[in-house]
This record gives structure tokens, sequence and C-alpha cells, in this order.
């Protein structure tokens, strides 16, 4: 619907307002998994480093000039101020174009977006974290939390689980965090000759932990329909829906809750989300297509 | 009786029409480019006016779902028309704009600056419910948490100049929605047409003293007593209704509901009502590249949860029927919205029910989702 | 490898054993009996014949299936108080549809399939005990095999 006899205005938004990225260049890159690497990246102003800081399962937008921009959990200690790691599985446009960068690439860079794991709230209680596949790198920041407050926190659990051995996210990093008192419990979905560990999906595990329904948090983040049967776990063992918190993801473009993409329901996820407490996603989660 | 002092904010006046040209050129004296409805194409648009004749004299719309006509009429007045596709959003969040442009500088890259904005805008003839549109997305773009400064300026440079609905079409609901159709407030200068005359109320010190020495006169008591009339016979005549008493719980407690799959075998996903819509406020990003690779632009553009890529995330796409994806948009609409913004995202102009080309009326819609719900 | 005193002693602590009124607990003590296992035992093969139902005490014990030129695959690791084996209970199954090795050293407790079979059809209260507990074993075990059907870690295409 262009109007011919008033000027077109070509304008542009004045800078400063949070659209405009900042820089920031990669530092190291960690291979992870089949089509998944971490990207370590510092920004190139040293003010603008010192001065970032982020909460356990918030959310960063990485801009790829001329490509996009994609929406990245952190998945790196928010206590290390030197660098930001963000944990990337190679799906789209932008994210095929960022497998391609090389240490010293400089990329656009704004955030931290959305809401964080309630790591306050739910100090004194029994922590229960089930995960899944690339569901336990925005996790992560929340254990390392725990692993340095662990007097603050009671029993702690990591369920964690992947399609196959070679899936798994940071094996290296299980008996670190089972020194600091986490158990770490891992499945997969298909054994293979590696692998003497379970064998089944994470929902079913629930009912081998004993899990105190008065005192405990249940934390969960991966695929939805994973985080559909955790829930329905938890909640049969009367975990009650306000010491449930979901991590969900939808597409997210501008990061202000503007654009109106990431809306699920009366949410924009990249506002109220992406960590929600079930309660309040309860009437709006598990409808199809929604 | 010719009155050389300013009439005070807060009153009324009547004028000759053929003053309102004197008030056009001070607006364009002052910088404002003054956009009205015209006719065009057969049909009505927002465009430059120069002079009162531009404006649709003696035209009358007919609007049915899925149908717009325009027609001359028998009577002369320049404000009868209803709107028609085109709405005042397009001027405050235009449908392009660049968010910045970048230029490889080495290894990195480095911002160039547009030109700042400057459109100035003099919106003539905003119904009641196209101003209440206004004001719901004044409270989107320009929140606590973010403002669009492109919004933002346009905004605080429009002076408006409503117009009372005194012939509804049969499209229209916005007594349903509390919107219309006389304008109560927000404007500079609000006009209610009489067959002969311009009743013009002063909403603003600006429009009181773009008034300077113009010819008026204070609004008799015979004037202001035949304002209320049209206005109350504006209201009887508006037949088309919208229940919201059960709104907006009806839709949230009805999501998985399989009246939506009824309405999705009809909906085309053609988007036309969100762009037709007021209120609709949804956009997105694209990357530009040149093809030397050394300089690149962001551009927003209008979009709707209706296309299909809307909801398209790395891992495929959370609504891909269409069902679901009319399901989004009314339950945004007349649901969700409330709990986000405070009101409601629809005015009751009925443009979406016009322009359906498959004969949409989402006020039938909900009353048929509220008969299913109760069976 | 029997000594009904260790096996009560065992049972009792299996909670859905603890339903079990003394009588019944006796009648199942008297089918069952401790079994030990190192690292790698295979304590049933794909194929065999039924002989019995067993649950984990301590250890892991996989479950696997063997695939013409792609070898063996584990389906489902058993863990402690995981019952495995069941469809040797059930009528119909004539023969193993997978097969049973220990992943680590462990302690498992069998129970002799036939017995069970018969007593359950002796004594109608037992049998029903019996059956109602294995249909939640089965029911939970269907609900795993859909969601590793449905692949839920499965990489999207873009």
């Amino acid at each position: 619907m262009t109007i011919s006899n008033v000027p077109v205005q070509t304008t542009t938004l004045q800078s400063g307002i949070l659209l405009d990225p900042q820089w920031a260049e990669v530092t190291a890159i960690t291979p992870e998994a089949e089509g998944i690497s971490t990207y370590w990246l510092r920004f190139v102003n040293p003010a603008e480093q010192h001065a970032f800081r982020f909460e356990p399962g918030q959310v960063n937008m990485l801009y790829l000039p001329g490509f996009g921009e994609s929406a990245i959990s952190i998945s790196s200690d928010p206590q290390d101020h030197e660098k930001l790691g963000h944990t990337i599985r190679f799906v789209g446009n932008v994210t095929r174009a960022v497998s391609r960068l090389k240490v010293g690439d400089v990329v656009g860079l704004r955030g931290p977006f959305g809401t964080h794991w309630p790591m306050q709230e739910i100090e004194g209680k029994d922590v229960f974290i089930a995960c899944g596949g690339i569901g336990l790198p925005p996790l992560r920041p929340a254990i390392y939390h725990i692993v340095r407050n662990r007097e603050k926190y009671g029993k702690v659990t990591l369920l964690y689980g992947a399609r196959t051995s070679s899936d798994l996210m940071f094996p290296h990093e299980y008996d670190e965090w089972r020194k600091a008192q986490i158990d770490v419990e891992i499945t997969v979905d298909r054994g293979d000759t590696n692998w003497n560990g379970r064998v089944g999906v994470v929902p079913m595990w629930f009912y081998h932990f004993r899990i105190d329904p008065r005192k405990t948090a249940v934390l969960t983040c991966g695929p939805e329909i994973m985080i559909r049967f955790v829930i329905f776990e938890a909640m049969a063992r009367r975990v009650p829906e306000e010491s449930i918190y979901v991590s969900l993801e939808r597409n997210m473009k501008c990061g202000q809750g503007s654009c109106g993409h990431c809306q699920i329901g009366p949410y924009f996820i990249c506002r109220e989300g992406p960590v929600f407490r079930f309660d309040d996603l309860q009437s709006f989660f598990n409808i199809e297509e929604f | 009786m010719l009155n050389e002092t300013l009439p005070e904010v807060g009153s009324t006046i009547t004028i000759q029409k053929p003053v309102f040209d004197l008030i056009l050129s001070r607006l364009k004296e002052a910088g404002y480019l003054t956009i009205g409805p015209r006719v065009k194409n057969e049909t009505l648009v927002y465009e430059t006016i120069e002079i009162l004749e531009d404006l649709p004299r003696g035209y009358t719309t007919e609007q049915k779902p899925g149908r717009f006509r325009l027609f001359q009429d028998r009577h002369s007045r320049y404000f009868d028309t209803i709107p028609g596709a085109h709405s005042w959003k397009q001027f405050l969040f235009p449908p392009r704009a660049e968010l910045f442009a970048l230029r490889k500088n080495g290894h990195g890259w480095e911002t160039t600056t547009g030109q700042p904005d400057t459109a100035k805008y003099a919106f003539i003839g905003v119904r009641a419910c196209e101003l209440a549109s206004i004001q719901i997305q004044d409270g989107i773009f320009m929140r606590e948490d973010f403002t669009d400064p492109i919004y933002h300026a346009r905004r605080g440079r429009v002076f408006t100049i409503s117009v009372d609905c005194t012939h509804p079409a049969e499209t229209c609901f916005c007594v349903s929605m509390n919107t219309g159709p006389q304008v109560k407030q927000g404007f500079d200068l609000n006009i209610t047409e009489l067959d002969n005359l311009f009743v013009l109320a002063i909403g603003s010190e600006l429009a009181r003293r773009l008034l300077a020495g113009i010819p008026f006169e204070n609004a008799s008591g015979y004037v202001l007593t035949n304002v209320e009339q049209k206005l109350v016979n504006a209201k009887q005549q508006m037949r088309r209704k919208l229940d919201t008493a059960d709104l907006p719980q009806l839709m949230l407690d009805n999501l998985d509901h399989p009246y939506w799959n009824e309405i999705g075998k009809r909906c085309l996903s053609c988007t036309n009502c969100t762009l037709v819509c007021p209120t609709c406020f949804c956009w997105d990003v694209v990357d530009e590249m040149s093809l030397d690779g050394k300089s690149t632009r962001r551009e927003r553009v209008w979009d709707s949860c209706f296309n299909p890529g809307y909801s398209y995330q790395a891992g495929g796409n959370t609504r891909p029927t269409i069902y679901s994806r009319y399901r989004q948009w009314l339950s945004h609409k007349l649901g969700t919205w409330k709990q986000q913004f405070g009101t409601f995202g629809c005015t009751g102009c009925g443009r979406c029910i016009t322009w359906c080309p498959a004969e949409i009326d989402l006020t039938e819609e909900i009353a048929t989702l509220r008969k299913e719900v109760s069976q | 490898m029997e000594d009904h005193e260790n096996v009560i002693e065992v049972l009792g602590k299996i909670p859905w054993f603890q339903a079990l009124s003394p009588e019944h607990l006796q009648k199942m003590t008297e089918m069952a009996h401790l079994r030990q296992v190192k690292a790698g035992e295979i304590l049933f093969r794909e194929g065999g014949k039924e002989d019995y139902v067993y649950i984990v005490i301590e250890g892991r014990v996989g479950l696997d299936i063997f695939i013409p030129h792609r070898g063996k695959v584990r389906i489902y690791t058993a863990e402690p108080l995981d019952v495995f084996g069941w469809s040797s209970v059930t009528p119909s199954s004539h023969q193993r549809t997978a097969g049973a090795a220990a992943v680590i050293d462990g302690v498992v407790v069998g129970i002799d399939s036939a017995k069970l079979r018969d007593t359950c059809e002796a004594d109608h209260d037992f049998g029903y005990i019996v059956m109602r507990r294995l249909l939640n074993i089965v029911s939970s075990r269907l609900l795993v095999s859909r969601l590793q059907l449905i692949d839920m870690f499965e990489s999207p295409e873009a």
C-alpha cells in the first residue's frame, strides 16, 4: 500500500535504541556434538564486556550482517566476565552462516533478553533439573550458580538425556558437578556399543527419584514434547504447578515485545519468557498449534 | 456575527464550510502534510489534500462482508464516507522503515547514519474508531520498556482533525466497542458536519491559535442540539453488534474448541484483515546485503500472523494450519490483547469485515462460538 | 542359590510386594530366587524359552535386540526395582522378544513364570494383584517406547 503523492520518507531509527547491535569477537569455538558448537564471544569494546551481566536462562541475539539474527541462550558461567558462551545448533540460514565463522570474526550482539531461572526464589528447596538434548545449555549457567552457592540449595539432581551417547552435551563436566554434590543421572533414547549407562527417555526416569513435592522445584528445558511429559511426571508426583519452571522457545525477532512473533498467548517470550512458571503458562500450554 | 477573539479550548464553534480552506492553508504554511480521504481508482485512500474540494464530497460507501463500493450519493457533505482500506497507521508505523545501515570497515562494520525523520502530518477526518486505534497503538509503540523512535517522533508532531460519524456503514460496530461514533477526546479539532456548517470543537491550544482571524460563530443551542441528535441517530443506525461481556474469557477458555476448525476452512489466510486493521502491529525484520558484501541494511516491514512464515522457526512451524492462525489473530485481538495492553485490540471499525474476501465477520464468528460453546 | 529367608527379606523391601498379604507373599517367595550377576552375564537370549520374570535389586540390566547388519541395539535398561522379562507371564507369548544382559555387576530376583501363571489361575485374588501390577508396568513401558519412537531429539530440517 504505497501512497503515491505523500513523499516516502526513508527513516532511520536513532542509534542507542536496543535494535542496534554491539560488536563482539569470536575468541574460541568448542564443538560439542554433531551440528552443535559453543561460540565464545567477547565484546570488542572492553568497557562493554566488563559491564555486561546476565542471569541464567537469558538469551542474546547474535547478528550476522547481511544474514540476520538468531536468538541464542547464553550457556556460560554468569560470573565469568571475560567471555560469553553461546551454544548453537546449526539449523537455519543464520545459524548455518554462524557455523562458517572463525576465531577472530566479529558479530553483532544484543541482549540479554527475557526472564531467567529463579535461582533466588528456589533457595532452600531441592532442585530437580530435567532436560534433554539442546535443553542443557540454557540450564548450564543455573548449574554453575548452584555449584557456586551449593549450601543455599537442598538435594540437587540433574536428569539429562539425549538421543544417543554421542549427542550428550558437556560430558566432561558431569564429574565436576558430581563433586559439587549434584546427583547427575544421564540417559539416552538409543543405546550403542559404547554406552553402559541408562537407556530410556528422560520423563520416565522420574520414578527412580524420591521427590518431596513440598520442597522441590523442577526446572526443565528441551524439546517441547519432552517438556510436556516431564511436567506430566512431575505433577503425577504432586509437585505443584508453582514449583515447575519451563524454558520455551518461539521465533524471536526484535527481543523487545514489539514485533509480535514470539507470542504464546498473552506472553512475549522475549519479555515474559523464555523462563515461565508453569502455573502462569498452563492454560496456553499443550493446546494444539497454539 | 464575526468574532475577533479566539475561541476557548473546550468550546464549540461553527464555521462556514469554505472557511475550512483557510485552516488547511494555515496548516500547510506551518509545515504540515495535510492528509485526508480522497477518491482514487474508485476507492478511498488517505493522501495529501490541498483544498476542501479534494475531499470525497457527496460520496457514500456501501460496506458489507467482502464488499466495498464507493458511489456518488444525493447529499453534498464532505465527510460522509466511512473509511476504506487505508488507515492512519501507515503514517505513524510506516510499512517499510530502515532500522540501520552498515558499511564494512576492515574487519568490522560501521553504522552509516540515515536522514533524521522530519515527517509532520495533519490528519484530516479521523473517525472516533480511528482515533481510538491510534491511542491503542500509542500504548504499544511508546511504552516504558520500549519506545519506537519513528512512532514517537511522528506522533508528537501530528495535528489531529477528527470527525464525528453521522452515517455509519453497515460493517461498523464502534458502539459495541465503546469507541464511537462521537469523538470525545484526543483531538486538536473535531468536526461534526451539518448540511450547511462545520461544527468545530476546540481540543487544544495549538488548534486555538491556528484559528486566529478565522471567521467563526459560537455554536448556538440549536446547533448543539442538532449535533446531539445526529449522534443519537448514528448510534441507532448501527445494527452490527459485538457482545463483549464475556470476552476475553470466552475465547481463552475455548482455545481447543472444534469451531475454530470450521472458521479455518473458510479463511484463506490472505492477511487482508491484518493489513487494513488499524491496530495490528506485527512486523518483521529483513536483512539485505549488497552484492559485493560490503554494505548491508536492516529494514522493518509489516508482517501478519496469518503469514505461514510468521510462526516458523528452525525446527518447524508452530502454526502450519490456517485454523490455528485465525485463532491466533482473533484470540489475540479480542482476548490476550487485554492482558498485554489493558484494552481490546479492536475498535469496531469494521474494516476486517469489509475487506475479507471470504466474507468472514468476526462479530458473527464470536456469536457463533458463544453458541457452540454453550451447547 | 535359593535362600528363603533372604528372598523374603528382599521381596518385602520391594514396594509393590508390600501390597501382598503375608500368605500371598509366602507363595511368591516359593517361586522366587535371588541371583547375583556379573557385568556382561546373559540372563536370557532373544528367542529363548520363557522361564523367569525378573526384578532388578542392584545394578543395571540392558535389554537388547539383534538387528542383522546393525548388530545388537540396546532398547532399554532396567534399573533397581524395574521389572523385566514380564512377557513370560502373559499367556500368549512363547519366546523372548529381546535379550537381557547385565551391564554392571548386580543382583536380580527371578520368579518362575510357569508357577506364577499357575498360581494366578488357582488364586484369582493373587492373580488380580499380579496382573494389575503388570498392566501398570506394561503401560509405562509402552509410553517410553512411544517417546522413543517419535524421536524427541530429532534434529529438525531447516
